[in-house]
C-alpha cells in the first residue's frame, strides 16, 4: 500500500533527523566519557559520538559532591509550585468567565487581554525592585509568584469551558446545588484533558525558565538545575571537566524530555494550542 | 450564595496576584523610567532616586546635533518608499487586506523616517551603544524567523503522514525543542569550539581548518542563529503540521483529478490554505526571538566587538552590571511598545480566525 517514493522519503528524510540528533547525542556521549580522557581529545569513537571509553564516574560525582542534586531539587519545587498555581488560578477564574455573570466581567477580560501583549522582559525589573523590597529574594515564593497569574492560561480554560454543554449544570442548579459545588464537582472532573494540557505547558515552562532565576536567586542554594547549569558551563574545562558538566545538562534535560516522550500526544497539543493563542 | 458571590471567590485569587504581580509592575515599570534611580543607592536610601521627567528617554535613544535628512541611509529610505508604494498598489488592487496593509505602510514610513537620522557635525548619539544594539536584535530576528519558518514549513510537509516512521521522525526533530536554553547553549557552546568542538572535529577530518565560531566577528552571529534554529524548529513545525491537517482531503482529491499531485499540490493547495498558519508562526517567532538573551548571554557575552548584543541583554546588564535602572527601565518600555505592537496584531489576528 505504502508506495516505494514513500519509502525513499523516509529514508531521505531520516538524515537530516539524525543530524538534527547530533548534538544531543554528543552531549549524552561525552556524559559518559573519563575527564581525563577528555582533556585531550573528544573525538576519541566515531568523533565522540560513541562512548568509548566508557565510565559512569561523572554521574556518581554528581550526587557525591557540588550543587547539582540540590539545584534538581529546587526545580521539582519550583516546576510544581507553579503549575499547581497556574492550575488552581486559571481554571477558577476560567469558569468564573466563561460560565458566570458578574459585574465588572468585560473589565476582568479586557485587564487579562492586555496582559497578554505585556511580556516579562518588560516587567522584571520593577519586579525585582518590589521583591527587594519584601526581603523576598532567594526564596521559592519568589521564583513561583511572579509567574502564577498568567492570561494564557485563564484564555485555555476559559474557551474549555466555554466548549462544555450547560446541560449537567443547569439540571445541578434545578436541584439547589450551589455554584462553587458545582465547579468543583462537575465541571473540574470534566476540564481535566485542558488541565492536563496546561499543566505541561507550565511545567516546561518553568523548568527551562531562565531570566527571572538568574535575576533573583544570587545565593547558589536557591538556584535552579537551569540556572546552575548556566553558572557552571562558562569555566567547564578548569574546574568541573566537561563529563561532568555534560552529566549535569543530561539531569537538567531528563525530566523534560521524559515528560515530553511519555505525554507526547498532550505536549504537542499543548504547544500547538499555547502557541497559536499567545 | 449569589452567583455575584461565587464569582467573586472564583475570580478573586487570580486577579489579586495578577493585578500584585503583573499589571503593577508593568506601571511602576513606567515609573522608575522618570527616574535618576541607581539600583545600589536606592537600596541603602529609599529617597536617594530623584524625578528627572524624560531625560533618560534622551539619554538612551536621543543625542547631540541629531539632524534629519531626506536620504541619509538611501538603500533603507528608498527601499522604505518602494515598500510602501508595492503595499499601497497591491491594497487597491485586493491583493491585500486593508488592515495588514495599513500596518506594512506604516512600518515603512517608520523605517524612512528613523533612518533619516543622524548626529550632524561635533554632535554624537548620547547612548552609542543603543541603537546598534536594537539593529543587531532585528538582524537576529531577520535570519532566524525566515530560517525556522522555510525548514519547519518544509519538514511539516514531508511529514505531514499518519505513520509509524514519520511519527518518530517527528519526534526527533521536536526533541530539542524542551531543552532548557541553558542545556542548548551548554551543547553548543563546545559543539562551536575550535579546539573540542565536533564542528571543528568533523571540519579537521576533511581537511579544513576550524573555524573560531564564537569570536570570530563575522561568525558569532551566524553561531548562535544557527543555535537558535536547532532549537526552535520544533514549535514552528508542530503549528504547520496542525494547520495542515484543518485542510481538508476533498480538496487534495479534487486537486489529483486536476493533475496536482506532490509539488504542484502543495503549492497551489496547501501552501494557498496555510496563509493564516503562516502569519501565527511568523508573529509568534517575532515576539519570541526579539526577547532573544539566554543564548547571547552564554555563549557569546555579546561580543566580539558587540556584534552580538541585544536588547534584553543590554537591559539586563544596564540594571544590574551598571545599576541604572531608570535608563534600563527606558529600554524595557521600547520593548514593550514593540513587542505590544506584535502581539497587538496576533490578537487582531486570533479574533479574525475566531
Amino acid at each position: 500500500m505504502l508506495s516505494r517514493s514513500y519509502y525513499a522519503l523516509v529514508i531521505v528524510l531520516a538524515i537530516p533527523a539524525f543530524i538534527w540528533l547530533v548534538p544531543t547525542i554528543w552531549m549524552l556521549s561525552l556524559s559518559f566519557q573519563p575527564n581525563d580522557v577528555l582533556a585531550r581529545t573528544t573525538s576519541s569513537t566515531g568523533f565522540g559520538l560513541i562512548p568509548i571509553p566508557f565510565t559512569f564516574e561523572n554521574f556518581f560525582a554528581l550526587f557525591a559532591f557540588g550543587h547539582t542534586p540540590l539545584w534538581f531539587f529546587n526545580s521539582i519545587i519550583v516546576a510544581l509550585g507553579m503549575t499547581l498555581g497556574v492550575l488552581v488560578v486559571s481554571t477558577t477564574a476560567g469558569y468564573a468567565l466563561a460560565r458566570l455573570e458578574f459585574r465588572f466581567k468585560r473589565v476582568v477580560v479586557v485587564i487579562c487581554l492586555v496582559g497578554l501583549m505585556i511580556p516579562e522582559q518588560a516587567v522584571f525589573i520593577p519586579l525585582y525592585t518590589m521583591f527587594a523590597d519584601f526581603g523576598w529574594h532567594n526564596s521559592y515564593q519568589a521564583l513561583i509568584l511572579p509567574r502564577v497569574a498568567v492570561p494564557i492560561g485563564v484564555f485555555l480554560m476559559m474557551q474549555f469551558f466555554k466548549g462544555l454543554s450547560k446541560d449537567i449544570e443547569e439540571a445541578a442548579r434545578l436541584e439547589g446545588v450551589g455554584w462553587l459545588q458545582i465547579f468543583w464537582y462537575v465541571m473540574l472532573p470534566l476540564a481535566r484533558p485542558a488541565m492536563v494540557t496546561l499543566a505541561i505547558l507550565t511545567f516546561l515552562y518553568a523548568w527551562n525558565d531562565y531570566l527571572w532565576p538568574l535575576v533573583s536567586a544570587q545565593k547558589r542554594e536557591y538556584f535552579t538545575i537551569t540556572l546552575g547549569l548556566a553558572s557552571i558551563q562558562s569555566n567547564f574545562a578548569q574546574s568541573e571537566g566537561l563529563g561532568r558538566v555534560m552529566a549535569s545538562g543530561v539531569i537538567a534535560s531528563l525530566p523534560v524530555v521524559g515528560l515530553f516522550l511519555i505525554f507526547q500526544r498532550y505536549v504537542v497539543r499543548a504547544m500547538s494550542v499555547g502557541g497559536s493563542k499567545g | 450564595m449569589s452567583q455575584q458571590q461565587a464569582a467573586a471567590v472564583l475570580i478573586l485569587p487570580f486577579l489579586v496576584i495578577y493585578m500584585v504581580f503583573l499589571i503593577y509592575p508593568f506601571f511602576r515599570g513606567i515609573w522608575i523610567s522618570f527616574h535618576d534611580w541607581n539600583l545600589l543607592a536606592v537600596a541603602f536610601n529609599p529617597d536617594a532616586k530623584e524625578f528627572v521627567g524624560l531625560k533618560n528617554y534622551s539619554r538612551v535613544m536621543w543625542g547631540k546635533n541629531i539632524t534629519w535628512s531626506f536620504f541619509h541611509s538611501p538603500f533603507w529610505q528608498t527601499g522604505a518608499v518602494i515598500l510602501a508604494l508595492v503595499t499601497f498598489w497591491a491594497k487597491d488592487a485586493g491583493r491585500l487586506k486593508s488592515s495588514l496593509a495599513w500596518l506594512i505602510i506604516f512600518i515603512a514610513f517608520l523605517i524612512f523616517f528613523v533612518m533619516g537620522l543622524y548626529p550632524d557635525e561635533g554632535g554624537r548619539w548620547y547612548d552609542r551603544r543603543f541603537w546598534p544594539t536594537v539593529a543587531n536584535t532585528i538582524l537576529f530576528v531577520a535570519l532566524t524567523v525566515p530560517s525556522v519558518t522555510f525548514v519547519a514549513l518544509f519538514l511539516a510537509a514531508a511529514l505531514n503522514r499518519e505513520t509509524r516512521a514519520m511519527s518518530v521522525l517527528r519526534t526527533l526533530f521536536f526533541l530539542s525543542n524542551v531543552l532548557s536554553v541553558t542545556v542548548v547553549t551548554l551543547i553548543w557552546q563546545i559543539m562551536f569550539s575550535p579546539r573540542q568542538g565536533l564542528v571543528a572535529n568533523i571540519t579537521e577530518a576533511f581537511g579544513g581548518s576550524p573555524i573560531i565560531w564564537l569570536t570570530d566577528v563575522q561568525f558569532a552571529m551566524a553561531a548562535i542563529v544557527i543555535t537558535t534554529v536547532w532549537w526552535s524548529i520544533g514549535i514552528a513545525m508542530i503549528l504547520f503540521l496542525a494547520g495542515m491537517q484543518d485542510i481538508s482531503a476533498e480538496l487534495y482529491e479534487a486537486g489529483a483529478l486536476d493533475n496536482a499531485k506532490g509539488l504542484k499540490a502543495f503549492w497551489f493547495i496547501t501552501l494557498p490554505n496555510l496563509k493564516r498558519t503562516m502569519t501565527v508562526v511568523v508573529v509568534l517567532q517575532i515576539i519570541l526571538h526579539f526577547q532573544v538573551f539566554g543564548q547571547v548571554h552564554l555563549m557569546t557575552n555579546g561580543g566580539p566587538n558587540d556584534t552580538t548584543q541585544v536588547l534584553v541583554r543590554y537591559i539586563y546588564q544596564t540594571a544590574f552590571r551598571d545599576s541604572e535602572l531608570g535608563r534600563a527601565a527606558v529600554m524595557a518600555v521600547f520593548l514593550f511598545v514593540i513587542m505590544g505592537g506584535f502581539s497587538a496584531i496576533q490578537l487582531i489576528l486570533g479574533r479574525e480566525e475566531s
